[in-house]
C-alpha cells in the first residue's frame, strides 16, 4: 500500500517547518497592556492561571487571591501571585517595492512573513500583515486576526501579494502607523534600501508601543557586488543611473558603507528596545528560523 | 625635446571627434541594481576623497585621449637635440686599426666593439632626413657605405667592420672624407677611435671633427721591433724588442722558432716604459723562416702583437762587377771584405746580374745591377739637357744626408770634366725625369740619383780619374758607403720583418700568375713584366705563403711591430694645420629619435586599457 503524502499546507513554509514553527513563539520583552489576554506572558504579576510568586497581603488587595493554606498553617495572610497573559499584537510588515525583487529577497520576506505569522497566530496573538511598495495598487493590509483558523487566511495574503512598486520604506511605515492600533511587536522585513533617516519612524513605532524586529534582507550581489569596467547602475526603483568604474578601492568602500549602514539600522532599533539581524537569501529558511532566531532569542 | 615634423599638431583636432564619439557612442553597459542608495554614498565619498574622480568617471575617454596624445606625439616625430645643431649628414669615421681590437679586460669587449655599439646607437636614433657615411680606417681608409639612412645598410656594413692588425694612419680617411664632400656637403664628421695615431696632421680641416675617443683598453706588451743584420763571423743577429704600454707590469715567455724548431728562448719580467731588447744568432749558411712567439703570464689585451715573422737570405758576398778602366773604384773595392770582384766580367746568362755594378762605359750600362756608379757618363734621357764639356768645374754644394756621400768632403775636389745644363734646364726638369742632384757644380749637376724599382743608380757626370777625387780622403768613404747601399739593396746587410699593411715587393716570375694565401684569404695575382709582385695588402699579421701552380714559391711573414699600437698610448688632441681637435670628454650626442618609446607607451596603454575594462560583466540576477 503506497502511503500518500500529506498536502502542503502553503507554498511558502513546508509543512515540516509549519510543524517546527508551532512550537515556538516571538519572544517580546517589551510590557504589554493589552485589555485582551493572551498566551503571551507578562513579566508582571498577573490573572493566569500560571503561579508566579507569593507577597504579603496588604490592605485592599483581592482576597480571593490569598492563599489560605499559608494562611491555616501560618496565620498570617499571603498574597498568590500569577503570570498575566497578556494578548500582544504581531504586526508583520513586508516591503514589496522593485528593490526586493532581487535575487529571492521577496520570496524569503514572503516565508519570514508567514513564519512570524504563523507564530503569532498559534500563539494566540492578534496577527495583521501589512505590505507596502507599489503606488498605483497602494499598500495592502490584512486586519488582525487571531487564532489557528486564521493560518489559510494569512498565507492567502501573503501568497497574493505582488511586487514592485517604488514606495520607500519610511512611507510604507508611516502609512502602517496611520492604521496600526493596538501594542506588540512589528517584524519589518525589508531591505531598508533608503536614502531618508529612519529614526523618526522608528521613533515612531517605538512609541506606538512597538517592539521592533527589523530583518533586513540583502541579496548576495548586494553583500558583496562584482561590478566591472565602466558600468551603468540603474536604480531598479526610481530609475536613476549612476555611471561608476569600477575597481577594488570602490568595492572595499561599498563594503565599509554597507557595513556602517547595517550597524547603524542596529544601533537605531535596539536604542528603541528593538532587534535588528540582516539575512541574505543564499541562507536557508530553517537556519534564520531555528537557528540564526533562536540564538538572537527572537523566538523561544 | 623637438620635432622633426611639428606640423602633425593638427592631428590634434582628432580629440574634437574622440571626445564626441565617445559621448555620442558611449554605450556604458547598464546594471539594474536594488537601489543606488549605498553607491550614491560611496561615489559621493570617493569624489569628495579624490581630485581626479571627475576623470575617473570617464576614465575610459581619458585613457583614449593619452593614447591619442602619444601617437600624435609620436607622428610629430620628437627628438632630444644633441650636443650641436641638428645634423642633416654625418660621415662617421670608424678606427679599425689593431689597437682597436684590444680587450678592456679578461673577458672584456674590444674598443672597436664599443666603438660599434656606440655607432649602432647613432644609427637607430636617424631621422627621416638624415644620412651616415661609414668609413672605417686602419692604414687605408674604406669606405662602407654612401650617405644612406638606411638602417639595415648602415648596421650590415657595421657588421663587416673587423679589426685590421695594421697601424692606424688618421690622414687617409680624413681626405677620403673630404673628397665625399665634394659630392655630399656635410659639416661635420664623427670619429670614432681609441687616439691611437699621431698627434700631429698634416691636413687643413675644412669640417667640423668631433672626436669621440673610445674608453682605455687593459695593459699590455708586444713586439714592437724585428730586425737582423749581418756580422762577420757568418751570423746574423736577430734583435728583438719587447715594449709594453703604461702602468703594465707582467711576465713573459719569447720564443725565437726556425722552421717550427725552438732555437732561441727568453723569459722576461716587463715593466712599463722600459724597452727589453733581446739578441738572438742564427746561423746565416742557408736561408730562414723565423717566427717569434711573446707568450704572457698574465692579462694581455692585445694578441696580434705577440708574434711576428721575419725572413732571413742565405749570406753570400756581394757580386761586383767593375770595369777595367775603373782603376781606382777597383782598388777601393778590393781593400774590402765580402767582395766578389770580377772585372770586365759580363755575366753570360741574362737576368743574373750584379749586386753592384761600377762602370764608365756606356755599353755597360746594359749590365743589370741592383745597385750601379757610372762614372763620365750622361744618361741617354739626359743627354739632352746635360753636356760635359772640358774645362773644369767646382763644387758648389751636395747633400750630406744621402746615404752616398755620408760623411764624404766634396769641398775641395777638382775636375777637368766640366758637366753643364743645356739653356733654361733647371734642377726641377731634371727631377721631372727622375732624377735627384746630390752633387751641384757651378755649371751643372755632377753627381746623379736615380731610382728605378728595386735598382739604384748614381751617375757621376765627370770621370772620377780626371779628378782629384780618388786622392781625397772621402774617396773610400764614398765607396764604403757605395758598398753599404748595395749590400741594402741585395738584401745582404740587414733583413727586417715586414709589417701589416702592404707586403713589400716580391721578385718572382715575370707575367705568372700566383696565389697568396693569408690567414684569413688567398688572393690571385700576376706579376709584371719584371716579375715583381708588388701591392699585395696584409690586414692581418702571419704567414703569407705565394705559390704557383699549387707549389709554395716564398714564404713571408707579415707582423704589426707597431710602438705605437702596442703601447695602445691615445691623444687627446689632434694637432691639423691650422687648428686643433679635442677628444669630446663625453659621448658625442646627436639627435635622438624618440617616437618609438611614445609607441611603446602607446602600446602600454593600450594593454592596460584592455586589462581594466574589457573583462566580461557579471549579472546580479
Amino acid at each position: 500500500m503506497v502511503q500518500q503524502s500529506k498536502p502542503q499546507v502553503t507554498s511558502l513554509l513546508s509543512n515540516d517547518v509549519l510543524g517546527r514553527l508551532e512550537r515556538l513563539r516571538i519572544n517580546a520583552t517589551r510590557l504589554f497592556t493589552s485589555k485582551s489576554r493572551g498566551e503571551h506572558l507578562a513579566g508582571r504579576g498577573g490573572t493566569s492561571v500560571e503561579f508566579s510568586d507569593y507577597r504579603d497581603y496588604t490592605p485592599g488587595d483581592d482576597v480571593r487571591f490569598v492563599d489560605w493554606n499559608i494562611f491555616a498553617r501560618l496565620h498570617r495572610p499571603y498574597l498568590k501571585l500569577y503570570e498575566e497573559e497578556e494578548e500582544i499584537h504581531v504586526a508583520v510588515i513586508i516591503d514589496t517595492s522593485s528593490s526586493m525583487m532581487f535575487e529571492n529577497k521577496f520570496e524569503l520576506a514572503r516565508q519570514l512573513g508567514a513564519a512570524f505569522g504563523v507564530m503569532g497566530l498559534l500563539g494566540g496573538e492578534r496577527v495583521s500583515v501589512f505590505a507596502f511598495g507599489g503606488r498605483e495598487r497602494g499598500s495592502m493590509r490584512l486586519p488582525p486576526a487571531t487564532g489557528r483558523a486564521s493560518m489559510l487566511k494569512l498565507f492567502a495574503f501573503i501568497e497574493n501579494l505582488q511586487g514592485g512598486g517604488s514606495v520607500q520604506i519610511e512611507e510604507g511605515l508611516y502609512d502602517f502607523l496611520r492604521r496600526q492600533s493596538g501594542r506588540g511587536v512589528v517584524a519589518i522585513l525589508s531591505d531598508f534600501l533608503t536614502s531618508a533617516d529612519l529614526r523618526r519612524p522608528f521613533n515612531l513605532l517605538f512609541s506606538a508601543g512597538l517592539e521592533i524586529f527589523g530583518v533586513q534582507i540583502l541579496g548576495p550581489q548586494e553583500i558583496d557586488p562584482q561590478v566591472t569596467g565602466d558600468t551603468r547602475l540603474v536604480d531598479s526603483e526610481s530609475r536613476h543611473t549612476l555611471d561608476v568604474s569600477s575597481g577594488a578601492y570602490l568595492t572595499s568602500l561599498y563594503q565599509e558603507y554597507r557595513a556602517a549602514y547595517e550597524s547603524y539600522l542596529k544601533e537605531n532599533c535596539q536604542k528603541r528596545c528593538g532587534h535588528f539581524l540582516s539575512v541574505s537569501p543564499k541562507d536557508s529558511l530553517e537556519y534564520i528560523l531555528f537557528s540564526l532566531f533562536r540564538h538572537r532569542g527572537w523566538v523561544k | 625635446m623637438n620635432f622633426y615634423l611639428p606640423g602633425n599638431v593638427w592631428f590634434l583636432f582628432l580629440l574634437v571627434p574622440l571626445i564626441l564619439f565617445y559621448f555620442l557612442k558611449l554605450r556604458r553597459p547598464e546594471l539594474k541594481i536594488p537601489s543606488l542608495v549605498l553607491w550614491r554614498r560611496v561615489m559621493n565619498d570617493t569624489r569628495v576623497n579624490s581630485p581626479f574622480q571627475r576623470f575617473r568617471k570617464n576614465i575610459l575617454l581619458l585613457i583614449q585621449a593619452l593614447l591619442l596624445l602619444l601617437l600624435i606625439l609620436g607622428a610629430m616625430q620628437p627628438y632630444w637635440r644633441g650636443e650641436s645643431a641638428k645634423v642633416k649628414r654625418i660621415p662617421v669615421l670608424i678606427d679599425c686599426s689593431a689597437s682597436m681590437g684590444a680587450l678592456s679586460g679578461q673577458g672584456g669587449v674590444s674598443c672597436l666593439e664599443i666603438a660599434k655599439k656606440r655607432v649602432r646607437e647613432i644609427v637607430a636614433g636617424l631621422l627621416p632626413d638624415q644620412e651616415v657615411c661609414i668609413v672605417s680606417f686602419g692604414r687605408t681608409a674604406r669606405k662602407r657605405t654612401g650617405f644612406t639612412n638606411d638602417k639595415r645598410l648602415l648596421l650590415d656594413a657595421l657588421q663587416q667592420i673587423e679589426v685590421e692588425e695594421v697601424q692606424s694612419e688618421i690622414e687617409d680617411a680624413l681626405r677620403m672624407v673630404q673628397a665625399l664632400g665634394q659630392s655630399a656637403p656635410f659639416d661635420e664628421v664623427l670619429l670614432t677611435s681609441d687616439g691611437n695615431f699621431p698627434p700631429r696632421v698634416s691636413f687643413e680641416l675644412p669640417f667640423k671633427l668631433n672626436f669621440e675617443r673610445v674608453p682605455q683598453s687593459g695593459s699590455n706588451f708586444g713586439i714592437t721591433a724585428l730586425h737582423a743584420s749581418r756580422s762577420s763571423s757568418g751570423y746574423w743577429d736577430v734583435f728583438v724588442i719587447v715594449e709594453g704600454s703604461q702602468k703594465a707590469q707582467n711576465t713573459a715567455t719569447l720564443e725565437l722558432i726556425r722552421d717550427a724548431e725552438v732555437i732561441g728562448r727568453e723569459h722576461l719580467t716587463l715593466t712599463s716604459g722600459q724597452a727589453r731588447q733581446m739578441l738572438f744568432q742564427v746561423p746565416a749558411k742557408e736561408a730562414a723562416f723565423l717566427t717569434v712567439k711573446l707568450a704572457l703570464d698574465g692579462f694581455d689585451s692585445l694578441q696580434s702583437d705577440n708574434i711576428a715573422f721575419l725572413s732571413l737570405p742565405t749570406m753570400r758576398p756581394l757580386s761586383c762587377y767593375v770595369a777595367g778602366s775603373m782603376v781606382s773604384c777597383s782598388r777601393a773595392l778590393q781593400g774590402m771584405e765580402g767582395i766578389d770582384i770580377r772585372l770586365d766580367s759580363v755575366p753570360a746568362a741574362a737576368g743574373t746580374g750584379y749586386d753592384l755594378v761600377v762602370t764608365d762605359r756606356v755599353q755597360d750600362l746594359s749590365i743589370e745591377g741592383k745597385t750601379c756608379l757610372y762614372t763620365g757618363i750622361v744618361p741617354p734621357d739626359l743627354q739632352k739637357l746635360v753636356s760635359v764639356e772640358r774645362g773644369g768645374s767646382e763644387v758648389v754644394d751636395w747633400s750630406g744626408s744621402s746615404p752616398l756621400l755620408r760623411h764624404v768632403e766634396w769641398s775641395d775636389v777638382a775636375m777637368l770634366d766640366q758637366p753643364r745644363t743645356a739653356e733654361g734646364v733647371s734642377e726641377i726638369d731634371l727631377e721631372n725625369l727622375g732624377y735627384e742632384v746630390l752633387v751641384h757644380g757651378n755649371r751643372g749637376p755632377l753627381l746623379l740619383e736615380k731610382k728605378e724599382g728595386e735598382k739604384i743608380s748614381f751617375y757621376l757626370l765627370f770621370h772620377c780619374d780626371r779628378s782629384t777625387l780618388p786622392y781625397r780622403v772621402g774617396f773610400p768613404v764614398l765607396m764604403h758607403n757605395l758598398v753599404q747601399i748595395a749590400l741594402h739593396q741585395a738584401g745582404l746587410a740587414e733583413a727586417r720583418a715586414a709589417q701589416t699593411g702592404v707586403l713589400p715587393p716580391l721578385k718572382l716570375l715575370p707575367q705568372q700568375s700566383y696565389s697568396v694565401s693569408g690567414p684569413n684569404s688567398t688572393r690571385h695575382e700576376k706579376t709584371d713584366d719584371r716579375g715583381v709582385l708588388a701591392g699585395l695588402p696584409a690586414t692581418s699579421v702571419g704567414e703569407y705563403v705565394v705559390s704557383l701552380a699549387g707549389a709554395e714559391q716564398m714564404r713571408i711573414g707579415a707582423s704589426l711591430l707597431s710602438s705605437s699600437e702596442t703601447f695602445l698610448s691615445y691623444t687627446e688632441e689632434i694637432h691639423f694645420n691650422e687648428l686643433s681637435v679635442r677628444t669630446a670628454p663625453v659621448s658625442v650626442r646627436t639627435d635622438q629619435s624618440l617616437w618609438r618609446y611614445f609607441a611603446l607607451l602607446a602600446f602600454c596603454l593600450l594593454l592596460l586599457e584592455w586589462w581594466f575594462f574589457h573583462k566580461p560583466l557579471r549579472s546580479w540576477k
